[in-house]
């Protein structure tokens, strides 16, 4: 391996941690996200004429969840490239 | 030296790969496994179409296994003629991307297979219904462990410059696609409602299909998240 200084090190540990960054991030909102949607094709199975009402609803809670994944690829992304 | 690091990191990583990599295809054929056994002894004369939806979920619960066993077969069988330190540690991340990201998909398979197996146990005539939407979000939930079978690839073949930033890199790549590809059991829930509550209304199971593949669609996305910072760290970071 080529000579390595503290520049390189410290590059390399954001690149480790911009990738433990996303992939934690990512589990969370990942199962958030599919209990949400499991629940509501259960409630659209009990009451199918509201399918669009809980459709929608399921999208803004799934929306809401998926900010938080949104940081954890923004800070990932920022990582990358900093 | 280097050469005793190439193999070590070559069979480190084909032991995790499989060894992880079975956990979730294990647990998702055996929960099948179980709710089909339970659901014979309530419907003994349905138990040819128990039987083939057993038989076919579990078949796609054990895509992700086979990846795995894929990777650890051309892990350990990788011939040593650029064995840098940093190309072993390439090695062992294509092991921890392929053993953590098939978790995720064999348990998100599972849970559809699991709902479909109580749905004809409880009604046998919803069987057709049933097994189509187990099947659309089986699939759903195996594209994650595609995407880490992709990273495993992508860091098993490519050549990476021999500095301390690929370590890095490949480090990160392999937590963010492991790590990240386990949100599949979030999808793997979505079709275990559907699955359960085609089988309940079959007559619904147009409105059902879309709010399935809604949902699902919105839950995969966190999984591409991980899959573009891998994709990124493999290929333009270093």
């Amino acid at each position: 391996m080529d000579a390595m200084n503290g520049a390189e090190l410290v590059k390399a540990m954001a690149l480790l941690s911009a990738g433990l960054c996303m992939g934690i991030g990512a589990l969370g909102a990942g199962l958030g996200e599919g209990f949400a949607a499991g629940k509501a094709v259960e409630a659209v199975s009990k009451r199918p004429d509201q399918a669009t009402l809980i459709t929608r609803t399921m999208l803004i809670g799934q929306a809401v969840t998926e900010t938080t994944a949104i940081y954890a690829f923004v800070i990932a992304l920022m990582l990358v490239f900093k | 030296m280097d050469l005793t690091i190439f193999k070590i990191c070559a069979f480190l990583g084909a032991g995790i790969s499989i060894g992880f990599g079975a956990i979730g295809s294990g647990l998702g054929e055996g929960m099948i496994a179980m709710q089909a056994s339970k659901n014979l002894g309530r419907q003994p004369g349905a138990s040819g179409k128990l039987l083939r939806t057993m038989v076919i979920s579990q078949a796609v619960c054990e895509t992700p296994a086979i990846f795995a066993l894929v990777i650890a077969f051309l892990l350990l069988f990788k011939s040593p003629e650029n064995a840098t330190l940093v190309q072993s540690i390439a090695l062992l991340g294509a092991g921890i991307t392929m053993g953590l990201g098939a978790i995720g998909s064999g348990i998100g398979s599972g849970l559809p297979g699991v709902s479909a197996s109580n749905s004809i146990g409880r009604n046998p005539a919803t069987t057709n219904t049933t097994i189509i939407l187990m099947i659309i979000s089986q699939t759903i939930a195996q594209t994650s462990s595609i995407f880490a079978l992709t990273i495993a690839l992508t860091m098993y073949s490519k050549v990476f410059p021999n500095t301390i930033v690929s370590i890095g890199a490949i480090i990160g790549a392999a937590i963010s696609m492991g790590a990240g590809a386990t949100a599949a059991i979030g999808v793997g829930t979505v079709g275990k409602f559907a699955a359960d509550a085609v089988g309940r209304h079959p007559q619904d199971s147009t409105v059902l299909t879309r709010t399935l593949l809604i949902g699902a669609a919105v839950t995969e996305t966190v999984v591409i998240y991980a899959l573009v910072i891998a994709i990124l760290l493999v290929f333009v970071a270093v």
